[in-house]
């Protein structure tokens, strides 16, 4: 094991000094062009849009600020794409003669890219492709003397949160019990592990365990158990609500909450989305702090009690963005863009305020292939037939095959507004239309008059490169085209943690 | 002799790694930092390592009557509904809906007791669901699975009852 290990960090911190050659631009002083920041960087945070695409943020703005608005995110000085690709079982890393890249990723091995620095393949947290264990970036600021936080809507074991404080061979092993088929992986390992292996315990028995998060912040109590508060509270964590008795946490828990180490879950499962709450103010579930809430006590609780000024290093991320887009909801994954980019203006006022923290927010992958199309038109899902190629008047533009024409609307795809006169069909293409701040006052969400028209391409991730915006010294090594592992580099270097 | 190759190669990197990471810290004074795989936990003392497939604690508290199929309570229960559960001469089967997500099902498993017609348990199995990214097969999310187990050849005739739960269950 411990021989896995040294092999496994050795080549993160490869990565680390190959990602910072490639990059090349990383200066923790340098701060006029990135904002805000006058010297060293102290606090990080990375705020994480699961699933959130380029037409996402355009498509949240545009809903609640018009096009001639912003959101909190757009108004960082420092933008930049990122490239989000994962590799298959048992390859190696890129430039190797053995790596064998996977165009679309999950979100496990995306967090992976960012919290190791190495790719991996899809499913796959804390180990390289592989199957070989490897440091996370939270894992190294703790071990370094920062404070760290944990923050998302999602089961605190899925995919993005357990990236950073948690080793898997398979994002499945979430507990709270060990399962063969969830949690091992002969394909990468040969044989069965015995199942004392970090890499096949049940990734709520670790993050119960492991103390890399102080603060930890969610959902998913489900996955913990009495055994688990124990070992929260022989490590200090002050436990909010009650894993052994699957008592979850509340608002008002979490307000009054202090101390250097809290563990928080507000849902069995994943938190509820914020449509929900906001139409059911009176429900249980709308006793669940929303992502700007508990982005805003995690900076208090890690900014309060900061190591003697060591400083922290904070992950948040707004989960149910992807969730929702799997499921091409686009009311509904409007509004979760709407609570991340409020945790996103949390973040930044706080950066502001304090002159020594880099702020970063970005996403996986991209969900769903979603768009705007122009008010009025339609997509090839909902058409008979995809547009014409054939130019009449010059040949040349003709391809094969050919289709002289059948572009048109399919009335059996295409049967009204799917959030409105639509919506009773559950095998309808057409699009969800919005209001904006553009519209006059009478136009109405699911009416043909509203400007924002958005579909989607499918129900999964699509490969696209993701957006990233930065404010803090250390920002510019963002901007133009990154790849998702030289985020490892950026954050490694703004803390002082290697590379 | 190949084990010492890759040991080698691996102080070689490590020793790459950390000198890497001295020279471009020093600002942050972490030339004496400790070793990065260091800060990985891979023991977890107390924790006792898992020593078989799961199980749930209320099957062998369920005395179902016979001919029906009961449901055992498990820590997912407020995740999914059970559909057209059945117990014949073959096998326990029914329907799993998960109502929390819509985002595919990753793992799923379905624990079934068998008892007799004095209620005893006589038998427990399972059906496992893993959903897999070898052969690329990126589906529409789905929410629904169906599932069936067997009941052992040695028990056909004895079996009166059944009860099943859900252990495990993750969805992307």
């Amino acid at each position: 094991m411990s021989t896995r290990i040294r092999t496994g960090s050795a080549a993160a911190a490869v990565v680390l000094l190959a990602g910072a050659v490639g990059t090349g631009v990383v200066s923790s002083t340098s701060a006029t062009a990135a904002g805000g920041s006058n010297g060293r960087v102290k606090n990080v945070i990375y705020l994480l849009g699961d699933g959130m695409g380029r037409t996402h943020v355009t498509a949240a703005r545009e809903r609640f600020y018009g096009a001639a608005g912003h959101l909190a995110m757009e108004t960082m000085p420092v933008v930049g794409q990122v490239s989000t690709y994962a590799v298959e079982k048992n390859s190696g890393q890129p430039g190797a003669a053995d790596f064998v890249p996977n165009y679309v990723t999950d979100s496990a091995s995306a967090a992976t890219a960012w919290a190791s620095g190495v790719k991996t393949y899809n499913a796959a947290l804390g180990i390289d492709g592989k199957g070989k264990v490897v440091p996370t970036a939270m894992e190294l600021a703790k071990q370094a003397g920062y404070r760290t936080g944990n923050v998302s809507t999602a089961e605190i074991t899925d995919a993005t949160p357990a990236g950073q404080m948690s080793h898997a061979l398979a994002r499945g092993c979430q507990g709270p019990s060990y399962s063969d088929a969830a949690c091992q992986d002969t394909k990468v390992t040969g044989a069965l592990l015995p199942t004392s292996d970090v890499r096949v315990t049940p990734i709520a028995d670790q993050i119960a365990r492991n103390g890399t998060a102080d603060v930890i912040l969610g959902g998913g109590l489900a996955r913990f158990d009495a055994a688990d508060e124990k070992a929260l509270q022989e490590q200090g964590y002050t436990v909010l609500g009650s894993p052994a008795s699957q008592a979850v946490a509340t608002r008002g828990n979490l307000a009054s909450a202090q101390g250097d180490k809290v563990f928080g879950l507000f849902n069995k499962g994943n938190l509820t989305i914020e449509k929900y709450k906001r139409e059911h103010p009176d429900s249980p579930q709308a006793a669940e702090p929303s992502l700007p809430e508990m982005t805003s006590k995690a900076i208090d609780l890690l900014a309060g009690n900061n190591g003697g000024g060591k400083g922290f290093y904070l992950q948040v991320e707004g989960a149910l963005i992807d969730k929702r887009s799997h499921a091409n909801d686009a009311a509904q994954t409007l509004e979760e863009m709407k609570a991340f980019d409020d945790a996103v203006k949390v973040a930044l006022d706080f950066a502001k305020r304090d002159g020594h923290t880099l702020v970063i927010v970005t996403a996986d992958h991209e969900c769903a292939g979603f768009n705007i199309i122009e008010k009025g038109s339609f997509t090839n899902a909902e058409a008979a037939a995809p547009p014409v190629n054939v130019d009449g008047g010059n040949t040349a533009n003709n391809s094969t095959p050919t289709r002289p024409g059948g572009n048109v609307k399919d009335p059996n795809r295409s049967t009204g507004i799917v959030n409105g006169a639509g919506a009773s069909d559950p095998r309808n293409f057409a699009p969800a239309t919005f209001r904006t701040p553009d519209d006059p006052a009478a136009v109405r969400d699911g009416s043909p008059e509203a400007s924002l028209w958005l579909t989607y391409l499918s129900g999964n991730h699509t490969g696209a490169d993701v957006p990233v915006f930065a404010y803090g010294s250390g920002a510019e090594a963002m901007a133009g085209s990154i790849d998702n592992t030289d985020l490892f580099t950026v954050v490694g270097r703004a803390l002082g943690l290697a590379g | 002799m190949q084990n010492k190759r890759v040991l080698t190669l691996a102080g070689l990197l490590v020793a790459v790694g950390l000198v890497a990471t001295t020279a471009c810290s020093d600002q942050h004074g972490a030339a004496q930092a400790p070793a990065p795989a260091a800060a990985v936990k891979t023991a977890f003392p107390g924790l006792t390592p898992a020593s078989g497939e799961p199980t749930l604690d209320g099957l062998s508290q369920q005395h179902p009557a016979p001919g029906t199929v009961a449901t055992v309570p498990g820590p997912f229960d407020d995740r999914f509904d059970f559909a057209d559960l059945t117990l014949n001469r073959d096998a326990v089967s029914g329907s799993i809906k998960v109502t929390s997500d819509v985002s595919e099902i990753l793992e799923l498993q379905v624990i079934a007791g068998l008892y007799d017609s004095n209620g005893q348990l006589l038998h427990t199995g399972r059906f496992v669901y893993h959903r897999t990214e070898d052969g690329h097969d990126h589906q529409a999310p789905e929410e629904l699975e169906t599932f069936s187990i067997a009941l052992p050849s040695q028990l056909h005739g004895r079996v009166a009852s059944a009860a099943v739960g859900v252990p495990v269950l993750v969805n992307e």
